[in-house]
C-alpha cells in the first residue's frame, strides 16, 4: 500500500480511501465475471457448437488457483480493515466527552459537559479539533450519522457509546438518524454547524446567558400559559424550576434556526402551525394538540420568540 | 427391482375437478407433489401482495416530501413488505420446489414424513394469514422486519401488530423446522439404494445443507420471538433496557437466525442454477465436488458471521474483527461457486432458453450483490454505509438477483414437469427483459442514494441534490418490474388453460425427475431407473458415451 495511506488524518478520509480500494478490486472482479460469462455465451452459443460437446469433467484446478488468489486479496482487506478500525474506534479508558448527545423520539438533546451548555437539535461544534461524542438514547435505538464528520454509531438505550467527530471547515453538515426509531424516523434529521473556535466560544457564552425576560403583555401572558398549560411537564427552561427533558429544552429557543429535528425553519408561521396542531405538522410526535385559542397561540409565539 | 417396502399405494391420477374428486381433497393431501404445488401457490399469492406493497413504497418515495401515504401506514407497509418477501415468498417458494422435487430426484415415492409435510405447509399458511389479519386487528406490525427492541415493545408499539408478527413468524418457523427435518430424513434414508451421496443432483445437495441450516436457525428465531411475546403479553423484561433487559440481546438472537437465513434463501438458488446451467450448456457441472463441499463450508461459516449486522451498535474492535474476518471468509466459498458455473459454460453448447437467461442474470447480479456484501464485512465501510439505501440495494441484489432469479429459472425449468405444459418462451422473454432491466435500474441507483446519505426506512426525504432524480428513476424501474410480473402471471394463466402437451423430458435433462411423465403419476416411480452416475438419463440416452460409473 502507498505510504500516504498512513498520513491521512480524519476518520472519514480513512474510510473513504478504504472504500476506493474496495471499489477498485470489486470492479475488477465483477468485470471479469461479466466478461467471461458473455464471452462464453457468444463463443459457445449452440449454433456454432456440436450438439453434444465433449463431456469430460475438468479436474478443477481453476478453483484452487483462484482460491489462493482470492484468499490473498481477502487477507489484504482483513489487514486494512483491522488497521483502519483500530484508528477510527479508539476510545480512551476514562472518556471525557466534549459533547453528549441523547436521542429521543424524534429530536436530539445535546449537552456540553465542559461549559454546561444544554441545547437541542441545533448542534454546534468547533472546527479543527477532534472531539469525543458520548451517545445514548432516552427511549428506542437511534443512530447518529453525519457522513462528512465521522462514522455512524448507534445510540443504545441503557448503554453509552463513544465516537470521534471532526470538522475541518466551517459550515453546515447534514446527517440523519439511521436506525428505524418509529413513526417520524424520516423527520429525525441532523444539522451540525461547525464554527471556528472563537465563534464557537461566543456561541457557548450566548447559550449560557440566563433566560431572557421582558414586561410586554404578550410575553407575560405567554409565559403564564407556558407554565400553566402543562408545557413545563416536558420542556425545561434553564434557571427555573422546570427541568423535565421529555421534550427539547427551550431556554434559547429563538436562537435556533430550525426546529423539529431540522424539519422546519424556525419562523413565526411554522411555530404557529406547530402550536395550533402539532399532529398536523409532524404526525406521531409526542406533543399533543392542546387546542389552544388563536390569542393563546399568539402569546406563546411571542413568548418563545423572545427566548433568544 | 424391489427397492421399497411395498406399501399399497393409490394409483389413480392426481385429484382435480376433472377427476370428480374435488378440490377439497387438496386440503387433506399428503402427496409431496400436491404440497409442493400448494407451497408454490402460497408463495405466488404472497408475492402479489408483497409486490404491491413494494409498489406503494416506490410510489411514496418517487418524490421528495411526498404525502401520498401517511408515516404510520408507510411503516406498516415496509415492515410487511420485508416480512412477507422473506418468510412468505422466498421461503415457501424454495421449500415448495424442494418438496416437489427431492423425492423425484432421488428416486423416492414420497417424503419421509408425509403428514409432517402437510403440517409444515399449513403452519406456514396459517402464520401468513395471522400476520395479515393484523391489518384488521388495529394495525399491521410497524417495527421493521427485524423488529428491533425496544421499539417493538409495548411502550413504543401499542397496536397489536407486533403480537401478530410474533405469533405469525413462530408458526411459519415451526413449519420451516418441520420441512427441514423432513428434507434431511428423506434425503438420507429414502434415496434409491443405487444413489450414493456423491451422486445426488446438486439441487438435492444444496437442500440437504440447507435443511440443516433451517433446523438450527429457526429454533433461535422462535426462542427470541417467544421471549418477546412474553415481554409483550406478560410484562417480562428480556429486551427492555430501562427495566434490566438488553436491547442488544434481541439483535443477537435475531441475526444469529437472520444471517443463516440469508444462506437458507441463497443455497436453493445455487442448487437450481447448478441444475440449469449444465443442462443448457449440454455439459456436466464443472467441479461437482467443489460445489457440494463448499456449500458445507458455507453452512458452517454462516453461523459465525451474524454480528456483521451489528457493527454500528458499538461492539469492541476484537468482536468486530472476528466477525469481519469470518464474513470475508464466507465470501470465498460463495464467490468461487461462480467459477464453477462459468466453467460449466466453457466449451459447452449453450442455448438461451428462459431458465438459462435467468441463470445468466443470476450470475451477473448475484456476483454484484455478493461483492457489495463484502463492503459490509469491511467494518469501517459498514460504519458509514450500513442502514442506508446502499444496504437496501445490496440486499435486493442478493434476494432478487440471487434467490428470486434462481426461483424464476427453477419455475420456467420445472413448470412442464409440474403442470405438463410449457410456459410460453415469447412471454417469458418479455418477463425476463422487463424484470431484469427494471430490477437493475431500481436497485443500482439505490447504491448511489445510500452513498449520498439516504437512510433506509424513511417515509419521505428532503429535496437534497440528486435525491429526487435518482428516486424517480428508481421508481420507474419498479414499474418495469411490475409489468414484467404481470406478464409472468399472464403467462402462467394462459399456459394452464392449454392442454397438457409437454413431453417427459422437454429439455433433454439428466436427473431422475425427468424420467417420469409430465406431470408425474400419483406414485412417482413404478420402477426405479438404473442409476450408475450423476446423470442417469444421459447414460440412458447415450449408452456409447456414459458418465463415469460411481457405484
Amino acid at each position: 500500500m502507498p505510504n500516504y495511506y498512513f498520513l491521512k488524518i480524519t476518520d472519514v478520509d480513512l474510510i473513504e480511501e478504504l472504500f476506493v480500494y474496495f471499489l477498485i478490486v470489486a470492479s475488477i472482479i465483477f468485470l471479469l465475471v461479466v466478461f467471461f460469462t458473455f464471452f462464453f455465451l457468444f463463443r459457445y452459443g449452440v449454433k456454432k457448437r456440436p450438439k453434444k460437446p465433449s463431456q469430460i469433467e475438468s479436474a478443477g484446478q481453476a478453483e484452487s488457483v483462484l482460491a489462493i488468489i482470492v484468499t490473498i486479496v481477502i487477507g489484504v482487506f482483513v489487514y486494512l480493515t483491522i488497521v483502519t478500525m483500530e484508528k477510527v474506534q479508539t476510545i480512551p479508558e476514562n472518556p471525557k466527552p466534549f459533547l453528549e448527545i441523547t436521542g429521543h423520539q424524534w429530536w436530539w438533546e445535546a449537552k456540553y459537559p465542559n461549559s454546561g451548555v444544554v441545547t437541542s437539535n441545533q448542534i454546534y461544534i468547533p472546527t479543527g479539533k477532534k472531539i469525543l461524542l458520548k451517545l445514548n438514547s432516552a427511549d428506542v435505538i437511534h443512530s447518529w450519522w453525519v457522513p462528512e464528520l465521522g462514522r455512524k454509531m448507534d445510540m443504545m438505550p441503557g448503554r453509552d457509546n463513544y465516537m470521534w467527530f471532526y470538522a475541518d471547515k466551517e459550515g453546515e453538515y447534514l446527517g440523519t438518524c439511521s436506525e428505524f426509531c418509529g413513526v417520524q424516523h424520516a423527520r429525525m434529521r441532523i444539522r451540525v454547524t461547525a464554527l471556528n473556535p472563537e465563534a464557537f466560544e461566543v456561541w457557548e457564552q450566548q447559550q449560557l446567558r440566563p433566560v431572557a425576560t421582558t414586561n410586554t403583555k404578550d410575553f407575560l401572558k405567554g409565559k403564564q400559559l407556558f407554565e400553566t398549560k402543562t408545557c413545563t411537564n416536558c420542556h425545561a427552561i434553564n434557571g427555573t424550576d422546570f427541568k423535565e427533558n421529555i421534550g427539547p429544552n427551550l431556554t434559547h429557543f429563538a436562537s435556533r434556526k430550525r426546529f423539529l429535528a431540522d424539519m422546519k425553519v424556525n419562523n413565526e408561521k411554522n411555530l404557529r402551525a406547530w402550536l395550533t396542531n402539532p399532529q398536523d405538522v409532524k404526525s406521531g410526535a409526542k406533543m399533543p394538540n392542546f387546542i389552544l385559542s388563536e390569542s393563546e397561540v399568539d402569546a406563546l409565539v411571542a413568548y418563545l420568540n423572545y427566548l433568544k | 427391482m424391489s427397492l421399497f417396502i411395498n406399501i399399497p399405494e393409490d394409483k389413480e391420477p392426481l385429484p382435480s375437478l376433472k377427476t370428480g374428486r374435488g378440490k377439497l381433497l387438496w386440503i387433506a393431501s399428503t402427496d409431496h407433489k400436491q404440497l409442493g404445488i400448494m407451497y408454490l401457490c402460497l408463495a405466488l399469492f404472497f408475492f402479489v401482495i408483497g409486490g404491491l406493497e413494494a409498489m406503494a413504497i416506490r410510489a411514496q418515495l418517487a418524490l421528495p416530501d411526498n404525502d401520498l401515504i401517511s408515516p404510520e401506514l408507510y411503516n406498516q407497509i415496509f415492515t410487511m413488505h420485508g416480512t412477507t418477501m422473506i418468510f412468505l415468498v422466498l421461503m415457501p417458494a424454495m421449500v415448495g420446489l424442494a418438496t416437489y422435487l427431492i423425492p423425484l430426484m432421488i428416486g423416492a415415492n414420497e417424503m419421509a414424513f408425509p403428514r409432517l409435510n402437510a403440517f409444515s405447509l399449513w403452519m406456514t399458511c396459517l402464520g401468513g394469514m395471522l400476520l395479515y389479519f393484523s391489518f384488521f386487528a388495529g394495525g399491521a406490525p410497524n417495527a421493521g422486519w427485524f423488529n428491533y427492541a425496544p421499539l417493538s415493545e409495548n411502550n413504543y408499539s401499542s397496536t397489536k401488530g407486533v403480537d401478530y408478527f410474533l405469533v405469525g413468524l413462530i408458526l411459519t418457523g415451526i413449519g420451516s423446522i418441520g420441512a427441514g427435518l423432513n428434507f434431511i430424513t428423506t434425503i438420507l434414508t429414502l434415496r434409491s439404494p443405487d444413489i450414493k451421496l456423491n451422486m445426488l443432483p446438486l439441487f438435492v445437495w444444496m437442500m440437504l445443507v440447507n435443511a440443516f441450516l433451517m433446523l438450527a436457525a429457526f429454533p433461535l428465531l422462535n426462542a427470541g420471538l417467544f421471549m418477546m411475546l412474553i415481554d409483550r403479553q406478560f410484562d417480562a423484561h428480556f429486551f427492555i433496557p430501562s427495566t434490566g433487559g438488553s436491547a442488544i440481546l434481541w439483535q443477537h438472537f435475531f441475526w444469529a437466525f437472520g444471517h443463516p437465513e440469508v444462506y437458507i434463501l441463497a443455497l436453493p438458488a445455487f442448487g437450481i442454477i447448478s441444475e440449469v446451467i449444465p443442462v443448457f450448456s449440454r455439459k456436466p457441472i464443472y467441479g461437482y465436488k467443489f460445489v457440494a463441499s463448499s456449500s458445507v463450508a458455507i453452512g458452517l461459516l454462516s453461523y459465525s458471521v451474524w454480528a456483521h449486522h451489528m457493527f454500528s451498535v458499538g461492539l469492541s474492535n476484537a468482536v468486530n474483527g472476528f466477525f469481519a474476518i469470518s464474513s470475508m471468509l464466507i465470501g470465498i466459498p460463495t464467490g468461487l461457486k461462480v467459477i464453477n458455473w462459468i466453467g460449466t459454460m466453457h466449451k459447452g453448447s449453450i442455448s438461451l432458453s428462459i431458465p438459462m437467461l435467468f441463470a445468466i442474470a443470476f450470475l451477473v447480479d448475484f456476483t454484484f450483490g455478493g461483492l457489495s456484501g463484502i463492503s459490509f464485512a469491511i467494518v469501517p465501510i459498514d460504519w458509514q454505509l450500513t442502514d442506508t439505501y446502499y444496504l437496501v440495494a445490496h440486499l435486493h441484489y442478493v434476494f432478487l438477483g440471487g434467490s428470486l432469479f434462481g426461483i424464476f429459472a427453477g419455475i420456467y425449468y420445472w413448470f412442464p414437469k409440474i403442470s405438463g405444459r410449457m410456459l410460453s418462451p415469447k412471454l417469458g422473454k418479455w418477463h425476463f427483459w422487463l424484470f431484469v432491466l427494471g430490477f437493475n435500474l431500481t436497485f443500482f441507483l439505490q447504491h448511489i442514494l445510500g452513498i449520498l446519505g439516504m437512510p433506509r426506512r424513511i417515509y419521505t426525504y428532503p429535496d437534497l441534490p440528486y435525491w429526487k432524480v435518482l428516486n424517480i428513476f428508481s421508481s420507474i424501474g419498479a414499474v418495469f418490474m411490475f409489468i414484467g410480473m404481470a406478464i409472468f402471471f399472464w403467462n402462467i394463466y394462459k399456459t394452464l388453460k392449454k392442454p397438457r402437451t409437454a413431453v417427459a423430458n422437454p429439455w433433454d435433462a439428466w436427473t431422475l425427475e425427468w424420467s417420469t411423465p409430465s406431470p408425474p403419476e400419483l406414485k412417482n416411480f413404478d420402477e426405479i431407473p438404473q442409476v450408475h452416475s450423476r446423470r442417469p438419463l444421459w447414460d440412458l440416452n447415450n449408452p456409447d458415451n456414459p458418465d463415469k460409473k460411481l457405484n
